[in-house]
This record gives C-alpha cells, sequence and structure tokens, in this order.
C-alpha cells in the first residue's frame, strides 16, 4: 500500500474543493479596472427589444471602455423574487428594471438608490422633461427613484380574420360609429365564438387564471367606475361599477362562453382567439403571424373612456458595488435620443419624444394615425395601474379568492366582497 | 530528515487519510446543509423579511401565528395529509401489481419495465406541461371524452378534480421507482417457498399473501418511507399544474412555505412552518422505522 500517494491524493481532492468554493465565492472580480455591470430586466434573451438594448450597451462601451454591460433576463413571474434573493445574498444586480405594482415596496423597502442629486444636476439630460404624472410612482419630492422608460397603455389586439368570418364590425369600425364600448366587445367576442368556434376574448397574455394577474381586470373596472383600489387605497371591488365589470367578465366565460375560461390555453398570437389585451410590446409577436391583425385603444363604459397605463422603470441598487457606472449607464439609455429609439417598443415618459413625430413613427408595424389613438392619446390622459406597498401580501391573499370568481356558479357580489375583506387590513396597514 | 508524514505510524497515516477523504464531503455537509437547516430553527424565532432585509427577534410568534391565527395552515396541513393519504396507497399499490407482473417470465416484459420507468427519467417540467396540456377543461382529455359525449370535469380548475389530477399524475412519474425497487427485491425471493406453499394447497393469491408478502416487507417499508418523504416534499409538480390553487385546494405545506418565503418574503414564518413540516416528516419516519422492527422479522 503506499500510503504518501493515499495521502496526496486526498489532499489533493481537499485542495481542489476548497479551490472551487473560493473561486465560486470570487466570481465576480473585475481584472485590470474594468467593470462589468449586471442588468436585470424580464424580456426574453433572444427578443428584439434586448438586441435593441445590447446595441445600445455597446455604444456605451465604445464611450466608456472600461464598462461592459451583461444583461440577465430573468422571467417577470419570478423577477421580484430572483432580484430579492440576489439583494439579499449580497449578490445584487447593478441596475434593472422594476415593475410599477412592485414599486411602492421596493421604495420602502431602501434598496433603489437616490436618482435625483446626479439626475436634477444635470441640464443636457432635462430630467424635467420627464412627464409629472409618469414621475408619481418613482418620486418622492426631489427623490427619484426610478426612470421611467416604459409607459405603455393597454392595447386591445385583434384578429381581423376572425371578425370577418363571424360578420361583425371590427374595432376600428366599432369606433367610428362611436360604438367601441366593453358592452360591444362582449357581443363581438360571442359572434365570434358562435361564427367560428374559436375563443373571441383573451385576458392579458392569457394571464388571469394562471398567475392570477389582477391588474387585467382593471381596465373593465374603471370603464365601469370601479377600480381594484383607490389612490388613498380604499377597496375598490365591491364598488357598483367594480361588481358589474365582474359580472360582464364572468358572463363572457361562462354564459356566453366566448371568453377563454379557465383551465384551457388559447394562443392569441396562432390564432387561438378573436381579441386580447396587451402592450405595444407584445405587437412584434404579430408580425409573422399569419392572420390579418390590428390594436384598438381600450373600449368605453357607462363611466366613460378611461385608458390605463402599465409602467417600467429602470432603478440602481443601493447595494451595487458600481453605483456611479450603473447610473452613468441607465442616464445613457434614458437620454431623449436613445428614449425615442427605446420608443418601438417601449413607449416613453419624456414628453418631448411624446410629442414628436418619433414616437408615432417610431414603430414600422403601426401606422402612425394608430400609434397616436392607441398609445400616445392614452399616455396623456391614462392612469397607472394600481400600486401598494404591501403588494406581495395584497397578491397573496387575492389569488385564491380571485379563483372563486372563476367558477361558473360564482356569486359575483359575493367574491368581491371577500375580496375586499381579505386585502382591506393589508391596504391599511 | 524525515517528512511529518514519515513521521507518522502506520495507523496514524490510515486515520488521517481518512480524515483528509471526508472533509471536502463533511465541510460540504456542514456549509451547505446542516448549516442552512440550523439557521432555518433559527430564523423561525425571527420576524424576518427578505425584501426589507430586517431581521427582529420575534420569540414563539410566528408558532403562535401559525397555531392560532393562520386560517390557511390548517387547510393547507390538510391538502398536504390528504395528498399523502392518497398519493402512497395509490402508489404502492400499483407499484406492487406492476413489479408482480413485470417479473412474470413473459414475452415483451423488458419493453414494459422501460415503459413504466420512462416518467420517472422524464423532466419533471416536462411532464407537467404535457399534463398541463392534456387536463384542459375543453381540450386535451375532454376534447377525447366528448367524441364518446362525455363531459369531463375542468380537471385543473375545480378544487376536488384539481387535487386527484395532481395526485394521479404525481404517482404516474414516480411509480416507475418503486416498481424497479420492489422488482429487484421480487427476483431475490426464493422460488422454493412458493413451491412448497403451493405443493400444500395454497392459491396463487395465498402463496403471495402469506409467502411472499412477509418477505418483501422490508423493501416494502422503506417504499413505503421513501414515498411519504416524498410526497411531503412535491413542489414543482403543483406549481407547474395548479399554482396551488384552484382557492388553494393543492397548496401543500412546502408550496406554502415557498409562497411564504419567496412570494411574501416573510422567511421568519416561512422557516417556521419548515420546521413544522420536518417534525412531521421525522415523526412519520419513526413511526414507519417502529413498524419496520416490528413487522418485519428478518431485520435487525
Amino acid at each position: 500500500m503506499n500510503i504518501p500517494r493515499k495521502l496526496s491524493t486526498a489532499a489533493l481532492s481537499l485542495i481542489l474543493s476548497l479551490v472551487v468554493i473560493v473561486m465560486a465565492a470570487c466570481g465576480n472580480s473585475s481584472p485590470g479596472g474594468k467593470v462589468t455591470l449586471r442588468y436585470t430586466l424580464w424580456i426574453g434573451a433572444d427578443t428584439p427589444q434586448i438586441d435593441l438594448l445590447k446595441k445600445m450597451a455597446q455604444e456605451y462601451n465604445t464611450l466608456h471602455p472600461t464598462v461592459n454591460v451583461t444583461f440577465d433576463s430573468i422571467p417577470f413571474a419570478d423577477y421580484q423574487s430572483t432580484v430579492t434573493l440576489q439583494l439579499a445574498g449580497k449578490n445584487p444586480p447593478d441596475a434593472g428594471w422594476i415593475v410599477e405594482r412592485t414599486a411602492p415596496s421596493w421604495e420602502k423597502t431602501g434598496v433603489l438608490t437616490d436618482l435625483g442629486p446626479t439626475l436634477h444636476g444635470d441640464s443636457a439630460y432635462n430630467f424635467g422633461d420627464f412627464s409629472t404624472s409618469a414621475l408619481g410612482l418613482w418620486t418622492n419630492g426631489q427623490t427619484v427613484y426610478g426612470i421611467p422608460f416604459s409607459n405603455s397603455p393597454f392595447i386591445v389586439m385583434y384578429n381581423a380574420d376572425l371578425f370577418k368570418k363571424a360578420g361583425t364590425d371590427t374595432p376600428d369600425q366599432l369606433i367610428a360609429q362611436g360604438k367601441w364600448t366593453w358592452e360591444n366587445l362582449a357581443l363581438a367576442a360571442k359572434k365570434i365564438k358562435d361564427a367560428t368556434g374559436t375563443y373571441g376574448f383573451q385576458n392579458f397574455d392569457g394571464a388571469l387564471y394562471t398567475s392570477n394577474f389582477w391588474g387585467t381586470l382593471v381596465p373593465v373596472m374603471r370603464a365601469y367606475g370601479g377600480d381594484a383600489w383607490s389612490d388613498t387605497y380604499q377597496c375598490g371591488f365591491t364598488s357598483a361599477g367594480s361588481v358589474a365589470a365582474l359580472q360582464l367578465i364572468h358572463d363572457m366565460i361562462f354564459k356566453d362562453k366566448s371568453a377563454v375560461p379557465p383551465g384551457t390555453q388559447a394562443d392569441f398570437y396562432s390564432g387561438g382567439a378573436g381579441m386580447m389585451l396587451g402592450q405595444l410590446s407584445r405587437v412584434n409577436k404579430l408580425s409573422s403571424s399569419h392572420f390579418t391583425w390590428s390594436i384598438a385603444p381600450l373600449p368605453s363604459g357607462p363611466a366613460g373612456y378611461h385608458p390605463v397605463v402599465g409602467q417600467a422603470a429602470m432603478v440602481v441598487f443601493k447595494n451595487s458595488p458600481h453605483q456611479a457606472e450603473a447610473l452613468d449607464f441607465i442616464k445613457f439609455l434614458t437620454t431623449q435620443q436613445n428614449v425615442g429609439r427605446l420608443a418601438q417598443y417601449f413607449p416613453p415618459a419624456r414628453a418631448s419624444v411624446l410629442g414628436s413625430d418619433t414616437l408615432a413613427k417610431a414603430n414600422p408595424l403601426v401606422p402612425s394615425a394608430l400609434m397616436q389613438s392607441t398609445v400616445i392619446d392614452p399616455i396623456k390622459n391614462g392612469k397607472v395601474l394600481p400600486a401598494h406597498p404591501n403588494l406581495p401580501a395584497i397578491e397573496l391573499t387575492l389569488t385564491p379568492l380571485l379563483d372563486k370568481l372563476w367558477t361558473p356558479n360564482a356569486d359575483v357580489p359575493g367574491v368581491a366582497a371577500s375580496l375586499c375583506a381579505g386585502i382591506d387590513p393589508l391596504l391599511k396597514a | 530528515m524525515r517528512s511529518p508524514a514519515q513521521r507518522l505510524t502506520l495507523r496514524q497515516k490510515d486515520a488521517l487519510t481518512g480524515v483528509l477523504f471526508i472533509t471536502p464531503q463533511t465541510l460540504g455537509f456542514l456549509l451547505f446543509v446542516l448549516g442552512p437547516v440550523l439557521a432555518i430553527v433559527v430564523f423561525s424565532f425571527q420576524s424576518r423579511n427578505l425584501l426589507a432585509q430586517t431581521a427582529d427577534p420575534a420569540g414563539l410568534a410566528n408558532y403562535q401565528t401559525l397555531l392560532q391565527h393562520d386560517a390557511l395552515f390548517p387547510v393547507v396541513l390538510r391538502n398536504s395529509l390528504i395528498f399523502t393519504a392518497t398519493l402512497v396507497p395509490l402508489n404502492i399499490v400499483l407499484a406492487l401489481l406492476l413489479a408482480t407482473l413485470l417479473t412474470q417470465p413473459l414475452r415483451g416484459m423488458t419493453f414494459f419495465r422501460t415503459l413504466y420507468f420512462a416518467p420517472v427519467l422524464t423532466s419533471a417540467v416536462a411532464w407537467a406541461i404535457v399534463w398541463g396540456f392534456l387536463l384542459q377543461g375543453d381540450q386535451g382529455i375532454n376534447g377525447f371524452l366528448a367524441v364518446l359525449h362525455i363531459h369531463g370535469p375542468n380537471w385543473l380548475r375545480e378544487p376536488g378534480w384539481a387535487m386527484a389530477s395532481v395526485v394521479v399524475t404525481r404517482v404516474l412519474k414516480t411509480v416507475g421507482l418503486n416498481i424497479v425497487i420492489l422488482m429487484a427485491a421480487m427476483q431475490n425471493l426464493p422460488r422454493e417457498l412458493d413451491e412448497a406453499a403451493s405443493v400444500d394447497g395454497a392459491s396463487r393469491w395465498q402463496v403471495f399473501l402469506r409467502v411472499r408478502m412477509p418477505q418483501l416487507a422490508p423493501t416494502l417499508l422503506v417504499v413505503v418511507v421513501l414515498t411519504v418523504i416524498g410526497s411531503f416534499q412535491v413542489f414543482d409538480h403543483i406549481l407547474l399544474l395548479t399554482n396551488g390553487g384552484p382557492a388553494n385546494a393543492t397548496t401543500v405545506l412546502i408550496y406554502y412555505i415557498w409562497f411564504e418565503a419567496f412570494r411574501a418574503f416573510n422567511i421568519g414564518y416561512a422557516s417556521a412552518l419548515a420546521v413544522v413540516l420536518f417534525v412531521i416528516i421525522l415523526a412519520l419516519t419513526v413511526i414507519q422505522w417502529t413498524i419496520r422492527r416490528r413487522f418485519a422479522y428478518n431485520e435487525r
């Protein structure tokens, strides 16, 4: 038996193990004074949006050769928890996106860097160009927690071929007649289902049942005079308008059988539904579709026309070791020129871009006039989705309660009352 | 001049070699298993919010909430027990039946063995996605049933059916492993005892129940222990098929722990739930090992 050889083998395996552990712990070091920023976002790695961002990052690298940027795509459903874990695990991203409804909770916990001192003092950047309404969720006095880069109204995307087959007016024809209402959307959906067998309507990204994205109910609730909750955090599900809106959606699913029901996987993009709620960033998915499509603004309701806007902002995380570089990079991404370039996917919050031809002509798939009515006008008049500092707990409560709405015999006013009973204490906490 | 290694006795060298060999594994266990387990126990006595990155002492508050104030906890516990109480017997009976059939000296058995074991090797995500497609409200299996003029339920969206669907699809995914373990045990059973019982006039059922089953008892108990532990740890399957819904009908303990920790960011409360789960699994395992000592006559 060769003892020294056995010993050396064992020692080698121990050393290798330690080396692996040490290397794993030191993975973020940047040789030669170079900085690599990690930027988190929720769009897929093979999308045109990320291609554009990578191109901008290359341009930034040309201007600042010591700074490289890597984009870390995290699925939207896991985004907040993944980034939170990275922050808690002392492996924070340097910069990234956050979505509007989670903004108050991020801000409350103090993990976002105040961008105000840098942005306010830079006249060339012209922070005053960002519309005040768009900054509402992201500022507190002079404190700036994020720069909204996407100010995207909800739209109705529709399959014109299915409307034609059903012999019913398309949303643009209904708009011309002044009849583009939720009630007529429901009628059109029923005609499509009855005539073609294809569902007439699908909620936002088909995400209402799978992840209970309650935000997809907000457009119809606001059109009927309700809301999920008010600006002063009063629960709104039990208002007459909200109950009427929830009843309309419930009837579409279970009475008319015209809306994609829970438990069914339909894909609007491959012709599985006549209409779907979406946003401008979804439109490029239709570029290779096999049917004629178009987009329309949200329908109006008994309470009038209420555009709903979803927002996302770029932020710098406070624990990032590269604060200055991260801040400078998101400033670069949100200059007037680059906001104009991003506008084809992400409707801007800069008034100068919003008021110019840049946005109207930004997306080659959407004609200027349509861009005006579906995106530019709603941005000016729209209201952002509700948000709250306690959102994680509120969503935890809403999820099972909303499930009770998606059954054929649901008592809609009763479920609405249970929604408010469940989230009221959290809204007021 | 002798090196330190040369000064050691043979016995000391052997001991040192052994220690060096187990050191990486021990370090890994301490760092990545024992450390986190102890941390969870400590966290369970804290009010710890992951998002806010705060940690304050909370005493027994998390356990009090769990036992007295959390209306969801009894529902989740009941769901976990229903899941285990239906999955384990179904899995074991099916595994026993199929293992008996697959050990018969018939043609084509290799094909069927592969067929039943294939789901074990299939990715859990792919398995759940395919079943999610098959168990749609008006397509998949229900589309087939509609051809036969049968109106199938909305499998994953009706509370009772959702739990049943999750259990059955989980059994189909995991039964192959138990089949293999039981087949291995069956193939090692001496045939002489079966033949002696048959000569004495025992029927095939009596041979199975009175002769083969007692010999299989030790293996069967291991399979039961593993299946029970596995059933309490099911997570990916539920996340992908039902998201714990509808209306928490399929929210089991592990899913609830994940939701509290990584959706609501209440690490303290999630840790208390994890400790409770640990105690439940430990208690069930001790009970099963006690039974094993009593019934498995040839085990020490």
